[in-house]
């Protein structure tokens, strides 16, 4: 990583030297980075004597120890001023005189930072008065800048001694500096429950919705603005690796810490999930997509804005080590959706947690996209995208899971009554619930199957497929891939109650299970927004009038029959009623009613509109031809004996068993009123 | 580099061929042929590593570069499986006996080897820490005039480098003590100090986790078709199986990993095997690697960048602890000269350690990718008839 030291390096200057002659401590401000950049041929070494005499006598008089520090490090500032810029190409500083160095300057000055400002920081006192961390900061800079000046020069054996002193400062220094560093990132954040508290008293109208920390990272200005000046010494006394490694660790630990402790979010590896129970991967789940939420929200960006502020200098660093920490917690996040899309979970209820996943990545996208940026970025965002397909395309199998379902459903056991078949029921709410979903999966089906057919080398009929759709263009057009899938699944529902309905012996009660089970698939559908707009006006249409086929094929299979014998042909002949054939038509229809309402009152409508659509509709028929044909033929009857052996039922009889149709009940024999 | 490009691959003539034959019934010679084929591509990618790994240049086995020849040869050799496996196949082949066991446990191998894959992955990235560790040892002795500060704080660093290649596994890393400290903090909270300073990065693993217990169950019920099967398909997916727990084993070797106890050495490829040869070759020199090193020291992996690493640091330890300013000559080119190795042995892992993350991060996809392509075909089985939507 690089460094970005410091351009304007001290350099000499007559003017510097003599400013040195001035004893006045206020004359000058202490300067950290002296900003003059005087020509080189201009330099004079030859003052170094004088510096040194000012140094030691001007440290008699000063009495107060502050003001002797201050001093002493203009002074230091000064002798850097008065050394070669270190920028200059190396041979000519080969030729350049030996540069004497102000030793006793240096070792007072090493003295008091050691003395006065480490020694007693490393001991007890914390870190924290503004004053005093500001001052040691500045010393720590002249510090890093006599290590590098000197650097550059040819020392003799002293000023080897000196330069070797100071090193060992520095290095002193930079470690306490790392440690401070340390400390403020682990130990000086806003704790949780502080951060409770206080949002309990002010901001407890903005924390509703969440009741989450929303002060994540947590470390109060005054310590990030800290921690941003012991980062900038550190890197530009070339410590910038163990400042980054420090940073690193706590950040990482940290991060890691919140995503376990506070979102309870657990590791788990992609082999463990494949064996959870469904239970507990509900559960997980239900924390993952917290967790998720939490950090691209939250955590995320309080880590961004975090190593910003922190490394403000340094915009590439705060990048990189951003993309590196957020990196670890994002792609274990991905890998526990990686796995979950990896098990072997097919059922509907399953399928929306699916779903719920795929819609937590989705939607949290854009606030991520705005978050990572160049090449590590592109490559985060990949790595979530990739995770989604996997939940999209396990969502596809889940769902065209419901095509084997029906397929597979070969009972050769007819529902009793003819009533709604169970799979009708699970399909029908299934395609319900799923549609709740139904953007999300127009959207998984539109997308994700469509990476399949691009990429996929393992499935040759897909290529058919999109040949066949290319033909049937007009057809298909319109449909997307989610309601084509979903029309499939119809046509296959449709086929194999189909089936079904051809396992009754009783062609009426086949009709009546066709139309039990078409009804209720036609008010599921009309009873879901969603289902109804992706089937269509059309489909309904259809069904509809197939609903009403059945119920003419079951108004003529079971009806058509019993009215024959209420047809007036064949009774007259000559003028004359034929009286056995009369008495012969009484006996089979009473036989045949008879027999229709014992068995169809065990049938089962349960639908109340089209049980009393039904019953309408038969009373309609029979009554009034039954009313008729007893009008006009009845007193052909001897009253008494004769017509109550022949009329066993009055048209209100009639009209009672029918009401008594399509109940389920194991039906008593039909009784004419008392 | 790039695995995906399939150069010298009959991947491609397998599905042009495959394309014009419409009926794949009754052609169980070209299968043979795919398979001696698919045998033969295995047997020149290994024999390939196992003669780069000679090499005492470039690639010595092990190192850095030889563990992303590794990675690429599996990730070739897995294109090629596919293709022989599924590629324009007839599904219902593969729901047949043997098959129809094999192929679930091939899959139940995959995402164990997923698993390891992100172990390894993590290991990567505690690599990547003790390279830069070493780097902050290379720029303080780099450093001329060299002084006390620089010795110490490159000792700092190395100290603490060496603590980290010793961290026992799935310590949270809280035995790594900080090498050398002002103390205060330390007194103050010990926990967070120890666990503290030069805390290693990696991401562990789910609780509990064991990198040897992933490799032995990966080699479970892994045994050679005998007979009849091993003319069929049963035997592509048992030398994939193979080398995936072969290259699978080698990362665990080589990358600290979390839980390696107990790592086995023996496999159980029958050396007879043609193509297994090169492959047995490299096992066990990595096996008499393994088995050479002290248990202490092997926690960091076989690694070999790693182990110089750790040779250099100590070594230089040595040097730090007797410098004394001002440092004598004869020493000092001494120690630049071990210097000088551990910078190259950093650049290698700078070069290295990111790509080779990145591979491992491509097998994890492609292995995903492959299993929900292997599962379809097992689904198209499962439906009637066939078309989907």
């Amino acid at each position: 990583m690089e460094t970005n030291l410091p351009e304007n390096s001290p350099s000499c200057g007559r003017e510097d030297t003599e400013a040195v002659f001035d004893a006045n401590p206020s004359s000058d401000q202490t300067d950290r980075l002296p900003k003059e950049n005087v020509g080189e041929d201009d330099r004079n070494v030859d003052d170094e004597e004088i510096v040194q005499g000012e140094v030691t006598a001007s440290s008699g008089p000063v009495s107060d120890p502050h003001l002797e520090y201050l001093k002493i490090s203009e002074n230091i500032d000064e002798f850097l001023s008065s050394l070669p810029s270190n920028t200059d190409d190396d041979n000519e500083n080969e030729n350049v005189v030996p540069v004497q160095i102000p030793h006793e300057l240096i070792e007072t000055f090493l003295d008091h930072l050691v003395e006065a400002k480490l020694s007693k920081l490393e001991g007890a006192a914390q870190w924290g008065d503004p004053d005093e961390d500001l001052s040691f900061l500045e010393a720590v800079h002249r510090i890093s800048n006599l290590t590098k000046s000197l650097r550059q020069l040819k020392l003799d054996s002293h000023g080897s001694q000196i330069f070797n002193r100071i090193g060992g400062i520095h290095q002193r220094a930079m470690s306490f500096l790392e440690e401070e560093f340390r400390f403020l990132l682990e130990e000086s954040r806003t704790t949780e429950s502080d951060t409770k508290g206080r949002q309990d008293q002010h901001l407890q109208m903005e924390s509703e919705s969440t009741g989450d920390m929303i002060n994540f990272p947590g470390y109060p200005d005054d310590v990030v603005s800290s921690m941003n000046k012991m980062a900038k010494e550190m890197i530009s006394g070339g410590y910038e690796s163990e400042c980054f490694q420090v940073y690193m660790a706590a950040r990482s630990n940290e991060l890691e810490e919140s995503l376990h402790k506070q979102l309870g979010f657990e590791k788990h590896s992609i082999d463990e999930v494949q064996r959870m129970q469904w239970e507990s991967l509900e559960r997980e789940i239900a924390t993952w997509i917290k967790a998720f939420k939490q950090c691209a929200t939250l955590y995320f960006s309080g880590e961004k804005t975090l190593a910003e502020a922190v490394f403000s200098d340094h915009p590439s660093i705060s990048a990189s080590l951003f993309g590196n920490l957020t990196r670890g917690v994002l792609i274990q996040l991905l890998d526990f959706a990686e796995g979950v899309a990896m098990t072997k979970q097919r059922s509907a209820e399953k399928l929306f947690k699916f779903l719920d996943m795929y819609e937590n990545l989705r939607d949290l996208m854009p606030s991520m996209e705005s978050l990572f940026e160049g090449e590590c970025g592109d490559d985060l965002k990949t790595e979530i995208n990739l995770a989604r397909c996997r939940l999209g395309e396990t969502a596809i199998l889940m769902f065209c899971d419901l095509e084997n379902s029906i397929k597979f459903d070969t009972g050769k056991t007819p529902v009793p009554g003819g009533a709604v078949h169970p799979l009708t029921r699970y399909s029908m709410n299934y395609l319900k619930y799923a549609c709740e979903y139904k953007d999300t999966l127009e959207q998984v089906f539109r997308e994700h199957s469509k990476i399949e057919r691009a990429d996929s080398i393992d499935r040759p009929q897909y290529l058919e497929d999109e040949t066949q759709s290319l033909n049937n263009q007009n057809e298909t057009q319109s449909r997307s891939p989610f309601s084509a899938q979903l029309m499939r699944v119809m046509e296959l529902l449709d086929s194999n109650l189909e089936g079904k309905a051809k396992l009754y012996k009783d062609v009426a009660l086949s009709n009546i299970f066709m139309m039990n089970n078409g009804r209720y698939i036609l008010q599921k559908i009309k009873g879901s927004a969603e289902i109804h707009g992706l089937m269509g006006d059309t489909w309904c249409r259809k069904r509809s009038s197939d609903m009403r086929q059945y119920h003419k094929n079951y108004q003529r299979e079971t009806w058509n029959k019993l009215l024959g014998c209420l047809n007036h042909e064949g009774l007259n002949v000559n003028g004359k009623v034929v009286k056995p054939v009369l008495k012969e038509r009484f006996k089979s229809f009473n036989q045949m009613f008879d027999e229709i309402h014992k068995t169809q009152s065990t049938w089962v409508v349960s639908d109340e509109q089209l049980q009393s659509e039904l019953r309408v509709s038969i009373s309609a028929v029979v009554i009034p031809a039954y009313r008729s044909f007893l009008g006009r033929f009845s007193q052909y009857l001897q009253a008494g004996r004769q017509t109550e052996k022949y009329v066993k039922f009055q048209p209100e009889d009639i009209e009672d068993c029918i009401d008594k149709l399509f109940e389920g009940n194991p039906a008593s024999t039909a009784r004419k009123r008392p | 580099m790039r695995a995906t490009d399939n150069q010298g691959s009959f991947l491609n003539r397998i599905s042009i061929r495959r394309n014009q034959v419409v009926s794949m019934d009754g052609n169980h010679e070209q299968e043979l042929e795919d398979l001696e084929l698919f045998q033969k591509y295995v047997a020149d990618r290994f024999s390939d590593l196992l003669s780069s790994s000679s090499d005492e240049a470039a690639d010595s086995l092990l190192s850095v570069s030889w563990l992303r020849k590794l990675v690429d040869v599996f990730l070739c050799c897995e294109a090629e499986f596919k293709a022989v496996l599924i590629m324009g196949r007839d599904p219902s082949q593969v729901s047949k006996p043997p098959l129809d066991r094999l192929v679930p446990e091939f899959l139940d191998r995959v995402v164990k080897a997923l698993d390891v894959c992100n172990a390894v992955s993590h290991g990567v990235e505690s690599v990547r820490h003790y390279q830069k560790l070493a780097e902050i040892a290379v720029s303080a002795f780099e450093q001329r005039p060299i002084g006390d500060g620089q010795v110490r704080r490159a000792k700092k660093a190395l100290n603490s480098l060496m603590l980290t290649l010793e961290e026992k596994e799935g310590s949270n890393h809280k035995s790594a003590e900080r090498a050398w400290s002002f103390g205060r903090r330390g007194a103050t909270n010990k926990d967070r100090a120890a666990a503290g300073q030069f805390r290693s990065l990696s991401w562990n693993m789910a609780k509990g986790w064991s990198a040897a217990k992933q490799i032995q169950a990966m080699s479970a019920n892994l045994v050679a078709p005998r007979g009849a099967e091993s003319s069929g398909l049963a035997s592509p997916v048992y030398i994939m199986s193979t080398v995936t727990l072969f290259v699978m084993w080698a990362l665990v070797a080589a990358i600290p990993c979390q839980e390696r106890n107990g790592l086995s050495t023996h496999f159980p490829v029958p050396r007879q095997l043609g193509w297994a040869q090169s492959m047995v070759a490299l096992q066990e020199k990595i096996a008499e690697e393994w088995k050479k090193k002290k248990e202490k020291t092997r926690l960091a992996g076989l690694l070999e960048e790693t182990q110089k690493l750790e040779r250099l640091g100590q070594s230089l330890i040595e040097f730090a602890d007797s410098f004394h300013f001002p440092a004598e000559a004869a020493r000092l080119d001494e120690m630049a000269s071990q210097v000088s190795e551990l910078a190259d042995t950093c650049k290698k892992m700078e070069e290295g350690l990111v790509p080779l993350q990145q591979q491992i991060r491509e097998v994890f996809h492609r292995l995903v990718r492959s299993r929900t392509e292997v599962l379809n075909v097992l689904d198209q089985v499962g439906k009637v008839s066939a078309p989907t939507m």
